[in-house]
């Protein structure tokens, strides 16, 4: 009960508190004159933190100003977003949005939807490999879908969980006869450990978050979820190559403000993003986590949000 | 899940924090028995609201609300097993010693305890609306009150080098976004906090 | 020995003025933090982590595993002085710590934990630097099960723990794990119990409950009971615990030390429940074990050097595998990529030299704790020799900063608030609380072991019994609580005989 009404003056002064910095527009000029937050929507030493972190000190320079990281984690993202949404639209917080939260929208979490957010630009991109450890006996993409073909769900996939686009692709796979096992892995550490130990047989993940197994040779890439073979990996064939058509499920990760923020401040943090994109320490950064694009912003960024909640919604209901 | 035991404690408290009068002490007696009987009802009524959201999708495995189930179940049986026992000991008009309240203090001041509570529970209630800066300030000031300081060095000192101080060491230093508060209050710790150099 | 001559040029490197300087700085900064009501290492180093951008690597490396190291015992602290846990892992140190000082043996109760702490943390430290490729391989054959079995004996060690009450001990960890569910489940991502609220599909989080739970109901007594917290007179005349006082908790050290290590190279567990199976353990290996809870230096001890001693354990995977078994080692792992740098086997390879430092420094920082951690609990009863009330309004403030600091999350304060009035009226009523917290703890990792563990047996349920290592846990747990119910269940059978003969052993 206390807890009801606690919340409820809680919602009620942050309404107030929008409805009040709407005002302040003439602030636009002199943007930024205090430090910017940095909202990462997970907790400390993930992909997204990572990004989060080295995105905040680049724009620092451009922008002048520092911009403090502050990690609000939980449920999938949605308790970032909230801050970010709730914050006033006045340029001061900014967060990042990645595909995994765009995809947990679909099944159910949170009350977020696209429209809530100005996405500044598509700083990430990565299509999703499987994995098999070094040892593994299979070591062909074609082996190891024959082998699922001829037992179905006898081997087993460490995923970030069911309702992901993970599991999407899972799903796909078996339609087209290739019936593997999802075994979801909530902590990363856990889900990488797994296959490397033996105790799993292939790894659903983006090349970036295993880029020490695949160095030090731990785990071996055998197919990538795309149309194109991945510039990083030339030798490991495409799903659409070994006939299976699933692309589109990559995984992405935006900077992003709260919708309505003034046109002049998104320009501002744009150029900033852009900015820091371009720059040698972000390339290099990138390209250690096989994630380099080049930034799509405006209203492409918003329809590749939208695009892609629109497709995981589909997969899922069907 | 958390309001049910909120619930619970609270009636508990209620009764725990009454004088001793006869009235009192035949409520006492009861908590061994309601606390186990109000932990029993919750247990049974809480899987029912386990899911706010009608969509259940086909989900493979035991699904996400095996687990909860099993440890409510486990719940259910453990207080009816504690429930059985406080009841068979009311009924042989034994005293229940499954609840004993700390014995290591003479005195205690239930009064000052729930105005006590009430001035955290205000503070936690003011953060987001006034900001982190005042809340603590007008916190530290009413609670050297409550806690019988008037010397007006004191109510003045500690308030303000305490804030300031907090304030450098975990918005200067450690960069947490402590709350600014909302609208005016919002304007007044940015500039408060530019006339301190944190920003 | 290669590994000597690599371990001798990592203390030369760490002791070079600089590198030093760091390990100190980080040590002061974790044990304070970690002794701040509220503030835990976790957030002490995530914290901490903006700080390391503009150090090298090395150096990064050698300022967070400081914290680490001090920030694990800075949680004892509190717990031995206040009765408020810093950390949750300080939580056993409530139990015997806090009674102690409440006979007046303050200064003897830090020093036995200090010095327990630093050999627990010095010996795993030790593990890390000459064992970790042995243990890296021993932590490999661990999956699944077996940490859904580890997991369980941390939730049967806490039966262990009650005294003779086992059904509302049962209870309250059974509520915890109840507390432990709400939010989004961890392999479905479907939201359970948010009664249609967005923030509570976040979940409730240990640290805020148990920041409610202790930090807020223990405020509100030190006020309600005009209790003096200020060192007495006597306590000036008792001395710190002499050689021969640790010499008599060698055992409570050793066996706290060994699970230690054991606990912490499995990830997910850490130092808490490691700190918890380690006073299970103790109150019935130790003859005094039935006086636990009294004030007894072995169970202070035990927990103590268990817990300092997942330190160096946790960071075995971390370093030799690249995998982060726990939130602290997580933000290493963070400090170190940002830099560009990947742990894992390439990096033994690669930059030994670094790798040595970082052992060197996290056996400087155990043996400089000592000082580290006397001087902070001296500089705590200083600030002790404050009003009562000020330094109750200040645990307040950096109760609810540190609930808010978790996630950064207002919603978290208002939890934190509903479990600091839970916690009062429990304490008021005699209701358990520490069962519970442990029960928001171990209760999500027990559900998503089990849950994975099924998944990834493609729904074989015998899992846990066929795999050697998961049911050798499972039937220790089993022997555990056997052997820790045997005395109270024997009282109800013979009830007359045992009534007769007393308080024997």
């Amino acid at each position: 009960m206390t807890l009801n009404a606690l919340l409820k003056a809680a919602l009620t002064g942050a309404g107030s508190a929008a409805l009040i910095a709407s005002a302040g527009m003439a602030a636009a000029q002199e943007y930024p004159e205090r430090p910017i937050e940095m909202v990462v929507t997970f907790g400390p030493g993930g992909g997204a933190d990572l990004m989060g972190r080295q995105m905040g000190r680049l724009m620092e320079k451009p922008l002048g100003v520092s911009i403090p990281v502050s990690n609000v984690a939980g449920a999938s993202g949605n308790a970032g977003l909230t801050r970010l949404r709730t914050d006033p639209a006045d340029g001061y917080t900014m967060g990042t949005l990645i595909s995994l939260t765009v995809a947990s929208w679909a099944s159910g979490l949170g009350d977020s939807k696209p429209e809530d957010f100005q996405v500044l630009a598509v700083v990430q991109n990565s299509p999703s490999f499987l994995f098999v450890p070094a040892s593994s006996p299979y070591q062909t993409a074609e082996d190891l879908f024959a082998y699922a073909k001829e037992n179905p769900g006898e081997l087993t996939v460490a995923t970030s969980g069911y309702g992901t686009q993970d599991d999407v692709t899972l799903k796909l796979l078996a339609r087209d006869g290739v019936q593997m096992e999802n075994v979801p892995f909530q902590a990363p550490g856990e889900r990488y450990a797994s296959p490397i130990g033996g105790h799993t047989a292939v790894l659903y993940e983006e090349p970036g978050d295993v880029a020490q197994f695949l160095k030090a040779g731990q785990l071996k890439p055998l197919v990538v979820f795309s149309k194109e073979r991945h510039p990083s990996f030339p030798d490991v064939p495409t799903s659409v190559e070994l006939g299976y058509d699933i692309s589109g499920l990559d995984n992405f990760r935006t900077v992003a403000v709260r919708a309505g923020t003034d046109p002049a401040i998104v320009e501002k943090l744009q150029s900033a993003v852009e900015e820091s994109v371009a720059s040698a320490e972000w390339q290099t950064f990138c390209a250690e986590t096989y994630s380099c694009i080049q930034p799509v912003t405006g209203e492409e960024a918003q329809a590749m949000i939208r695009d892609f909640l629109q497709l995981i919604t589909d997969q899922l209901a069907s | 899940m958390a309001m049910a035991p909120n619930m619970r404690t609270e009636d508990a408290a209620r009764q725990a924090a009454a004088p001793p009068t006869p009235r009192a002490r035949r409520a006492k007696r009861l908590i061994p028995v309601a606390v186990p009987a109000l932990l029993l009802a919750a247990s049974l009524a809480l899987p029912g609201f386990m899911f706010s959201s009608d969509r259940r999708p086909d989900v493979p495995g035991l699904g996400p609300a095996a687990w909860p189930n099993a440890v409510l179940a486990l719940l259910a049986l453990c207080s009816a097993i504690w429930l059985f026992s406080e009841v068979w000991l009311l009924v042989r008009g034994r005293v229940s010693t499954s609840l004993a309240t700390p014995h290591d203090e003479d005195v205690y001041h239930y009064g000052k305890a729930l105005t006590g509570i009430l001035l955290v529970i205000a503070f936690g209630w003011l953060l987001p609306i006034v900001g982190f800066a005042l809340a603590c300030a007008g916190f530290l000031l009413v609670w050297c009150l409550y806690g019988g300081l008037r010397h007006p060095a004191v109510l003045l000192l500690v308030p303000t080098i305490g804030t300031v101080a907090l304030l450098w060491m975990f918005m200067g230093l450690a960069l947490m976004p402590l709350s600014r508060g909302a609208g005016v209050f919002d304007r007044f710790s940015v500039w408060l906090l530019q006339l301190l150099g944190i920003y | 020995m290669q590994t000597i001559d690599l371990l001798m040029a990592g203390f030369a490197s760490a002791f070079q003025i600089t590198a030093f300087l760091t390990v100190v700085a980080g040590l002061l900064v974790g044990v304070i933090a970690g002794a701040l009501p509220g503030i835990s290492f976790v957030n002490a180093m995530a914290m901490a982590l903006p700080f390391t951008y503009a150090m090298n690597v090395t150096h990064a490396m050698l300022f967070l595993g400081g914290i680490y190291v001090g920030g694990v015992f800075g949680g004892s602290i509190s717990a031995i002085m206040i009765n408020v846990p810093g950390t949750p892992a300080s939580l056993p140190a409530t139990w015997d710590g806090y009674a102690m000082t409440k006979k007046g043996q303050v200064k003897r109760a830090l020093t036995i934990a200090v010095t327990a702490s630093a050999v627990g943390g010095l010996v795993s430290a030790l593990l890390l630097t000459f064992l970790s490729a042995p243990f890296a391989t021993f932590a490999m054959k661990f999956s699944q099960p077996e940490f859904f079995a580890a997991t369980v004996l941390g939730l049967v060690s806490v039966i262990a723990i009650a005294k003779d009450k086992p059904v509302i001990t049962m209870i309250s960890l059974l509520s915890g794990m109840a507390i432990g569910t709400v939010g989004v489940d961890p392999l479905y991502g479907q939201a359970r119990f948010s009664f249609g609220i967005p923030e509570v599909e976040s979940g409730i989080r240990f640290v805020v409950v148990m920041i409610g739970l202790f930090a807020i109901g223990e405020v509100v007594d030190l006020v309600a009971t005009d209790r003096d917290l200020r060192p007495r007179k006597a306590d000036g005349k008792v001395a710190g615990a002499s050689f021969r006082d640790i010499w008599n908790v060698k055992g409570a050290i050793a066996r706290g030390t060994a699970l230690g290590c054991m606990i912490g190279v499995i990830p997910g567990a850490g130092a808490t429940p490691g700190a918890v199976i380690a006073y299970g353990v103790e109150k019935q290996v130790n003859p005094r074990g039935k006086e636990f809870g009294t004030g007894i230096e072995a169970g202070l001890a035990a927990p103590e050097a268990a817990k300092n001693a997942t330190t160096g354990a946790a960071m075995v995977p971390l370093l030799t595998l690249g995998i982060p078994g726990s939130a602290a080692t997580a933000i290493m792992l963070a400090a170190m990529m940002l830099q560009g740098v990947n742990p894992g086997p390439l990096l033994f390879i690669m930059d030994p030299s670094m790798v040595y430092t970082i052992f060197a420094a996290m056996i400087i920082a155990n043996v400089l704790m000592i000082g580290a951690g006397v001087g902070v609990a001296q500089m705590f009863s200083t600030l002790m020799r404050t009003p009562p009330a000020i330094l109750a309004g200040f645990i307040v403030i950096l109760s609810l900063i540190g609930a808010y600091g978790v996630r950064n999350n207002i919603f978290d304060v208002y939890v934190c608030l509903v479990f600091g009035v839970i916690g009062w009226a429990m304490k008021r009523v005699g209701f358990p609380s520490a069962p519970l917290v442990l029960g928001v703890i171990l209760g999500p990792l027990a559900e998503r072991y089990f849950l994975t563990s099924i998944a990834n047996s493609r729904q074989d349920y015998t899992v846990f019994f066929t795999r050697p290592i998961s049911a050798t846990i499972l039937s220790l747990a089993l022997i555990f609580v056997l052997w820790s119910l045997w005395p109270s269940v024997r009282t109800r059978i013979g009830r007359q005989p045992a009534q007769a003969k007393p308080k024997e052993r």
